[in-house]
């Protein structure tokens, strides 16, 4: 690879990937068996297109089954989210790029729910933190955050440096939480990531959550992630009798002493929501996003919202990916969901859309509202004053304009 | 007088200018206006300020893969900073790093966010693993 062998574009992953491997003092390469790129417009610009281009037209093409992250615009026809025409044709270049070494673009940051699920111990290469801190902490799988170019690298190589995530070490327990409350809603568990990822900023810590009454769902787990990987950048949890890599608190710490210990009551979560305040502003909106919904979360939200109207001043969105959508399209949530007003996004998350700081001063959308303890996190550098809610409370919120 | 810092790990061009201190984590895509190269989150340390050819001495990171191109963007729209001074890092600021071809650096031997302020001038020494205060 090094010499040129498979072409330019593999070269240059491999050399980045050595840049990279050295700086973490990897020692080796591990074969992957999956991939999971992140690469938008927005995010990366005319720089990264021009990289993209320079890849595809070499050639290029993915050594193994890879998928595509969530993009920054809906090609649909809503209005007042509507991203530039310039952008919007560079966005469709860049996906035919993707299409062109081999990439599916399957346009979701739920992969390991609807797209492929890898086994205990097997190597992945996923530039998503919520893919990520899901495959390593649920699945059981190894992969580091791989961003931009990272995981295009990772995809023409097939493989990728081995450190962090993919050792052994690394993926011991460091602290423990207790949970001595139940956790009702996928904002509670949100509120949990939040309550242990802001304290702990570090990539290498790695919480060991116990005390966790009833087995979770996959989308309580997705919501835990996200929340730690966004608030504190962490990329693997273990919950006992929950996780693979934890049947035993003693199996969670593999020998070692937490380092710190900390407990978590029904008050701390509470004192999250009401942390919360809204400022004056005579339109909102609220967002169901950040991951892309399930099925099952869009089966809930359109019985919540059978019957009911989106309030004056309010809008509500969802965002999911294609596949989901098609199913909830096919069994009539969609339709239900449409006939309440909300608008249903695809292929995207809300908190990446292209122009989104010109689309909140367009709406005049002062408060966001979200069951999502992720997105009141991500979005804010677009100065939306953000706020976390109880998924029916959002409902209620998003019908009756009351800002509860 | 000069004061030396050791960092635990480096990469990247040796390089010199002026620090804008960051006291709480960051993220490209969470606090920053990528289209001005201002930090726009409300109630960050550092609102309001540019990134423009500064050194950003950062603690900690927060998220977020945005990092791994946004770096990169920033050099193509130049409004790139010189140089990320990170206490703690996640991949994604490295990744980031090497591809705009960024001095990164990771760990400091004694804290810097209570030794620098805004606008002091810096040396980073990525070899010797080293940096310089003026």
């Amino acid at each position: 690879m090094l010499r040129g062998d498979h072409g330019v574009a593999v070269k240059e992953s491999i050399e980045f990937q050595i840049e990279v491997g050295n700086f973490f003092e990897a020692k080796e390469f591990v074969p992957i068996t999956n991939a999971h790129v992140m690469g938008d417009i927005e995010v990366m610009g005319d720089g990264g297109l021009g990289l993209l281009e320079t890849m595809a037209s070499s050639g290029a093409k993915c050594k193994v089954p890879t998928s595509s992250n969530a993009r920054c615009m809906h090609f649909g026809d809503f209005d007042n989210l509507r991203a530039d025409e310039a952008e919007v044709k560079k966005e469709r270049k860049l996906i035919g790029y993707l299409k062109d070494m081999n990439i599916a673009p399957t346009d979701t940051c739920i992969n390991y729910q609807t797209v492929y699920q890898p086994k205990l111990g097997e190597h992945v290469a996923w530039g998503d933190t919520g893919t990520v801190i899901y495959a390593n902490s649920v699945l059981g799988a190894r992969t580091n955050y791989e961003g931009g170019k990272a995981s295009f690298a990772a995809a023409l190589t097939g493989r990728t440096p081995a450190y962090g995530f993919h050792l052994d070490d690394c993926r011991k327990g460091t602290f423990l939480v207790n949970v001595d409350t139940d956790l009702d809603d996928f904002a509670d568990w949100g509120a949990l990531g939040k309550i242990v990822g802001h304290p702990h900023q570090d990539y290498f810590a790695v919480p060991v959550f116990n005390g966790i009454k009833e087995v979770p769902f996959s989308d309580s787990l997705k919501h835990l992630g996200a929340s730690l990987a966004s608030y504190g950048s962490l990329a693997m949890f273990h919950m006992v009798g929950i996780t693979p890599e934890a049947r035993t608190l003693a199996e969670a710490f593999k020998g070692d002493e937490p380092q710190e210990t900390m407990t978590v009551k029904k008050a701390d979560i509470d004192a999250i929501y009401s942390a919360y305040k809204y400022k004056d502003g005579a339109s909102n909106i609220v967002v169901f996003s950040g991951p892309q919904l399930s099925l099952f979360e869009i089966q809930t939200l359109a019985n919540l919202f059978k019957g009911r109207k989106v309030h004056k001043g309010m809008a509500a969105v969802i965002t999911t990916n294609h596949a989901v959508y098609s199913d909830a399209l096919r069994l009539g949530y969609v339709a239900e969901l449409e006939s309440a007003g909300v608008q249903i996004l695809q292929g995207v998350c809300f908190y990446i859309l292209q122009r989104l700081s010109e689309i909140r001063k367009e709406n005049d959308w002062t408060n966001l509202i979200s069951n999502s303890g992720k997105i009141v996190n991500t979005i804010t550098a677009h100065r939306f004053n953000t706020i976390l809610r109880r998924t029916a409370d959002c409902v209620d919120i998003a019908c009756t304009g009351v800002l509860k | 007088m000069s004061r030396l810092i050791s960092v635990k790990r480096a990469h990247g061009p040796s390089i010199e200018g002026e620090v804008l201190v960051m006291r709480e984590g960051f993220s490209p895509r969470y606090d920053l206006d990528r289209i001005s190269g201002v930090i726009s989150r409300i109630g960050h340390s550092v609102e309001g300020e540019s990134i423009f050819n500064k050194i950003l001495v950062i603690p900690t990171v927060k998220g977020g893969v945005a990092g791994g191109w946004a770096f990169f963007d920033l050099l193509y729209k130049k409004i790139s900073p010189k140089a990320l001074i990170f206490g703690k890092l996640n991949p994604v600021m490295v990744q980031g790093a090497v591809l705009a071809g960024l001095t990164v650096t990771e760990g400091w031997s004694e804290d810097l966010l209570s030794i620098l302020k805004n606008g002091d001038h810096l040396r980073v020494d990525s070899e010797k693993k080293k940096l310089f205060i003026f």
